[in-house]
C-alpha cells in the first residue's frame, strides 16, 4: 500500500531553526499586540453593547457580528485589499487623486494588516467573553458592597473586577492560543517574517514540505503549551482560595 | 518423466520473474496509454485557462507534444505552484511540465530534465510610482511569489538595500493585486508574464520598467528524482523540440509580439 | 450588475465555490461528530492510562494551525502514496481536528449530568446503556447542543483555510475572480463576505436562543 518515492531529509529542517526561531518570535509579537488591542477595544465594545445611545449600540453590533460569524481569512484580506479599496473609491467621490500628488495613503504593509485583522476579530469575540463576564457578577453584589459602605469605584474595583476577571481568565486564554495560531494565515497577505511565512519560502525553495511544516507544527505545539502553561499558573496563584 | 517437469516449471519461473520487474515510470506512462502533466494555470501564458475554462498555453502544448512522442493522451492536472511537487510524488501526475526553475537547491528533492524554456525578469511597476529602473527599486515596497528563482535574487538585492519593505505571495495573481491596490510599488517578474499581464488590459497603469540584472531563469521539466528512464526521454525530447523548430512555433504562438525565443543553452560548457 | 462588471457568471462562480464550502463543512462535521462521540464517551470514562494519551493527541490537533495541519496531511498523503485529492484532504483534516473539540463538547455534555443522577438511574434498575440512552443524552444535550452549534460555525469559517491546499471554495472562488476584475475586488469580497454571514447569522442566533431558552429552564 505504502509505495515510498521520498527520504526524509530532517537535517536541512533542523539547520533552519534558528531562522524559524525568529519567525516565531514575530508570530509571538503578532498575537500579544493584537491580544492587548483585543482586550482594550473588546471592553469599549462590551460597554457600547450596552450603551442607550442607538448608533453606538449598532456600530458595537455590527463589529461583534462581522468579526464572528465571517472567517479570520477573509477579515485579514478585507483588510489587506479591501481597505485601500474603500479609501480610494471615498478618494474619487470627493475627486482627490492621491496617486497623482505622489502620496500613497493606500499602502498598509502585511504585517499592520495581520495585526489589525487579529485583533479586530480578538476584540469581537473578547467583547461577549466580557459581557459574560459581566453577567457572571450578579448586581446584588454591588449593593450589597455599596450597603456596607463602598464607594461605586471601590465596589466595582474590589468586589465586581476580581470575580470578572475569574470569569474570564480562561475564554481568554483559549483566544491567546487562538491568536498565535491565527498569525499563520498572514502568508495569504504578504507576510514571510512569521513562523508560517518563514516555512514556506524555505517550503518553496527547497520543495521538502512535509519536513519544514512537521518542525514549525512542533514550535506551535510548544508556544501554545507554554501559554497554556503559563497561564494555568497564574490562575493558580491569583484564584486560590 | 518428472525431469522434464521440473525443467518446464523452472523455465517457466525464469520467464515470469524476468520481464516485468525492471517496468519503470516511462514503461507505466506508456503501458497506461495516458500522460498526466501538472500544469499550473495561473500563470499566463505559459499556463492559463480559456474562456470555456479548457487549459491552455505554452506548457499545455508541450504536455500534448510529449503525450504525442509517446503515442499516449494527454491528461492535465492543476496544480497550484506549492502543488507540484506533492501531485509528482503522490503519482496524481507522471511529470510537471510547470515553468520550474532549475535550482540546485531544489534539485535535492526532484528531477530536472534540461532547460525547455529560459526567462528574461523584467521590472513591473505602476505608472505613478516613478520607478525607471531596476536601480530606482531601492528604497521602495517590493514584492514576489514566495520562493521562486526571481523572488530569491530580488530579495537578496533589497538586503544590501536601505528602506523600504519586501513581501512574498502564495501566488503571481495575488502580486498583482498587491501590486494594483498599492500595497507593493514594483515585483519583478518573468518577462513573458509581465507583458501578458500588461496586454490583459486588467491592470490598468501596470508598466514594464527594464529588464531585472539577473541571472537567465532556465526553467525544466520535472520528475521523480529517481526515475533516470523517463528524466533522460524528458532531457530528448526538450532537445528535440528546439531541433525541430517546436519551440520556436509555440513561442511565437504564446508569446510572439517580435520577440526571439530565448537561447536555451549557455556557451562554454556542457549541460 | 450594480454598475459593476460583476456579472451574474461571476456570482455563479462563487456559489459553486460556496456550496463547496458547505460541502467540506458537512462532511467534516459528521466525521468529527461521529468520532468526538466514541473520543467523548472514552474520555468521560475510562481510566486516566486511556484517558491521558488520547487527551495529549487530541490537545495536538487543538495547538497546531489548522493551516499548517493542511499543509503537513497533504504532504505526508503525498508521500504515503495515497493520492488522494484535494477535497478529501480537507474534509479528512478538518474531521480530525472537529472531532478534537467535540470530544471535549461530549465530554463536557456528559460530566455535567450529575453522578447522583446517574446512580438513581442504575439503582432504578436502568441497564448501562438506559441509562445513557434515557438519562445522559437528554440532559447532556442541553449542555452540548449550543456549543455543536458553535462548533458547525467556527467549522464552516475554517474551511476557508482549504485554499492553501487548492480547493476552489467560496473564498478562493472570490480571488480568481478578483484576479480578473481587480477593480472590483470591494464588491467581490463584500458577496463573499455576505454570504458567509447570511449562512452563518441565523445559525449562531438559533445557538444563541436554545442556549438561552434552555439555562431559564434550570
Amino acid at each position: 500500500m505504502f509505495n515510498i518515492n521520498y527520504t526524509f531529509h530532517w537535517n536541512q529542517a533542523f539547520r533552519a531553526l534558528p531562522d524559524m526561531l525568529e519567525g516565531a518570535l514575530i508570530t509571538l509579537q503578532i498575537a500579544v499586540l493584537s491580544m492587548l488591542i483585543g482586550i482594550v477595544v473588546g471592553v469599549l465594545l462590551a460597554l457600547a453593547k450596552e450603551a442607550r445611545f442607538a448608533p453606538l449600540r449598532w456600530f458595537a453590533n455590527t463589529w461583534i457580528e462581522i468579526a464572528r460569524n465571517t472567517p479570520a481569512l477573509f477579515q485579514v484580506y478585507m483588510i489587506y485589499f479591501g481597505i485601500p479599496a474603500v479609501l480610494q473609491l471615498a478618494a474619487s467621490l470627493f475627486g482627490i487623486d492621491f496617486r497623482a500628488l505622489g502620496i500613497n495613503i493606500f499602502y498598509l504593509d502585511s504585517y499592520w494588516a495581520v495585526l489589525v485583522g487579529i485583533a479586530f476579530n480578538n476584540a469581537g469575540y473578547l467583547a461577549e467573553t466580557f459581557r459574560g463576564g459581566l453577567r457572571a457578577v450578579p448586581p446584588t453584589q454591588t449593593r450589597a458592597a455599596r450597603s456596607l459602605g463602598f464607594n461605586a469605584v471601590d465596589s466595582f474595583r474590589l468586589i465586581v473586577l476580581p470575580q470578572m476577571f475569574r470569569a474570564v481568565f480562561h475564554p481568554m486564554t483559549n483566544q491567546m492560543v487562538w491568536a498565535i495560531l491565527m498569525t499563520s494565515i498572514g502568508i495569504f497577505v504578504g507576510l514571510n517574517t512569521d513562523l508560517t511565512g518563514i516555512t514556506q519560502e524555505l517550503n518553496a525553495r527547497t520543495f521538502r514540505t512535509f519536513e519544514f511544516f512537521a518542525l514549525a507544527a512542533a514550535i506551535y505545539y510548544v508556544i501554545a503549551k507554554i501559554v497554556t502553561g503559563g497561564a494555568r499558573l497564574i490562575a493558580w496563584r491569583l484564584f486560590r482560595y | 518423466m518428472r525431469l522434464p517437469l521440473i525443467l518446464a516449471a523452472g523455465a517457466l519461473t525464469l520467464g515470469l520473474t524476468a520481464t516485468p520487474v525492471l517496468a519503470d515510470k516511462l514503461d507505466d506512462i506508456i503501458a497506461s496509454g495516458v500522460l498526466r502533466c501538472a500544469v499550473t494555470l495561473d500563470f499566463p501564458p505559459m499556463g492559463s485557462r480559456d474562456d470555456n475554462n479548457e487549459p491552455i498555453g505554452f506548457d499545455v502544448d508541450t504536455c500534448n507534444d510529449l503525450a504525442a512522442t509517446l503515442g499516449v493522451t494527454p491528461e492535465i492536472v492543476e496544480t497550484p505552484f506549492p502543488d507540484r511537487i506533492p501531485a509528482l510524488v503522490s503519482g496524481r501526475a507522471d511529470v510537471g511540465v510547470a515553468s520550474t526553475s532549475d535550482t540546485l537547491e531544489r534539485a535535492k528533492t526532484i528531477g530536472f530534465s534540461i532547460p525547455y524554456f529560459a526567462f528574461n525578469n523584467v521590472v513591473l511597476t505602476r505608472e505613478d510610482t516613478g520607478i525607471e529602473s531596476y536601480e530606482d527599486l531601492a528604497g521602495k515596497n517590493l514584492g514576489s511569489v514566495a520562493g521562486v528563482f526571481e523572488a530569491i535574487a530580488l530579495e537578496e538585492d533589497f538586503d544590501t538595500w536601505e528602506g523600504g519593505s519586501f513581501r512574498t505571495f502564495q501566488s503571481q495573481a495575488d502580486v498583482f493585486l498587491a501590486l494594483n491596490q498599492g500595497q507593493i510599488d514594483a515585483t519583478v517578474v518573468t518577462g513573458t508574464v509581465a507583458a501578458s499581464t500588461v496586454n490583459s488590459g486588467n491592470f490598468d497603469g501596470f508598466v514594464i520598467k527594464g529588464e531585472a540584472p539577473f541571472l537567465v531563469d532556465y526553467v525544466s521539466l520535472i520528475a521523480l528524482r529517481q526515475e533516470y528512464g523517463l528524466l533522460n526521454y524528458l532531457n530528448l525530447f526538450a532537445h528535440q523540440q528546439v531541433r525541430t523548430g517546436r519551440y520556436e512555433e509555440l513561442f511565437e504562438k504564446w508569446v510572439g509580439g517580435g520577440a526571439e525565443a530565448p537561447n536555451l543553452t549557455v556557451p562554454g560548457t556542457y549541460y | 450588475m450594480l454598475g459593476t462588471s460583476v456579472t451574474w457568471g461571476d456570482v455563479t462562480f462563487m456559489m459553486t465555490g460556496a456550496g463547496l464550502t458547505l460541502a467540506i463543512t458537512f462532511w467534516a462535521m459528521l466525521g468529527g461528530t461521529l468520532m468526538g462521540m466514541v473520543f467523548g464517551l472514552i474520555r468521560a470514562q475510562s481510566p486516566w492510562y486511556v484517558n491521558h494519551p488520547l487527551g495529549a493527541v487530541l490537545d495536538i490537533l487543538r495547538s497546531v494551525p489548522l493551516l499548517i495541519q493542511f499543509i503537513l496531511f497533504n504532504s505526508f498523503q503525498s508521500i504515503a502514496g495515497l493520492g488522494m485529492n484535494p477535497f478529501v484532504v480537507g474534509c479528512v483534516v478538518l474531521a480530525a481536528y472537529t472531532s478534537a473539540f467535540c470530544t471535549e463538547i461530549v465530554r463536557g455534555g456528559i460530566l455535567a449530568v450529575p453522578a447522583t443522577t446517574r446512580k438513581a438511574a442504575r439503582s432504578l434498575g436502568m441497564t448501562y446503556w438506559q441509562d445513557m440512552r434515557y438519562v445522559v443524552l437528554p440532559l447532556g444535550t442541553r449542555v452540548m447542543l449550543p456549543s455543536w452549534i458553535g462548533l458547525t460555525l467556527g467549522v464552516m469559517k475554517d474551511t476557508a483555510l482549504v485554499y492553501a491546499i487548492g480547493v476552489i471554495e467560496l473564498l478562493r472562488s472570490s480571488q480568481i475572480i478578483i484576479t480578473r476584475k481587480p477593480h472590483e475586488a470591494l464588491i467581490i469580497l463584500a458577496i463573499a463576505g455576505l454570504i458567509y454571514f447570511i449562512v452563518s447569522f441565523p445559525v449562531s442566533r438559533l445557538g444563541a436562543h436554545l442556549e438561552k431558552k434552555w439555562r431559564e429552564n434550570d
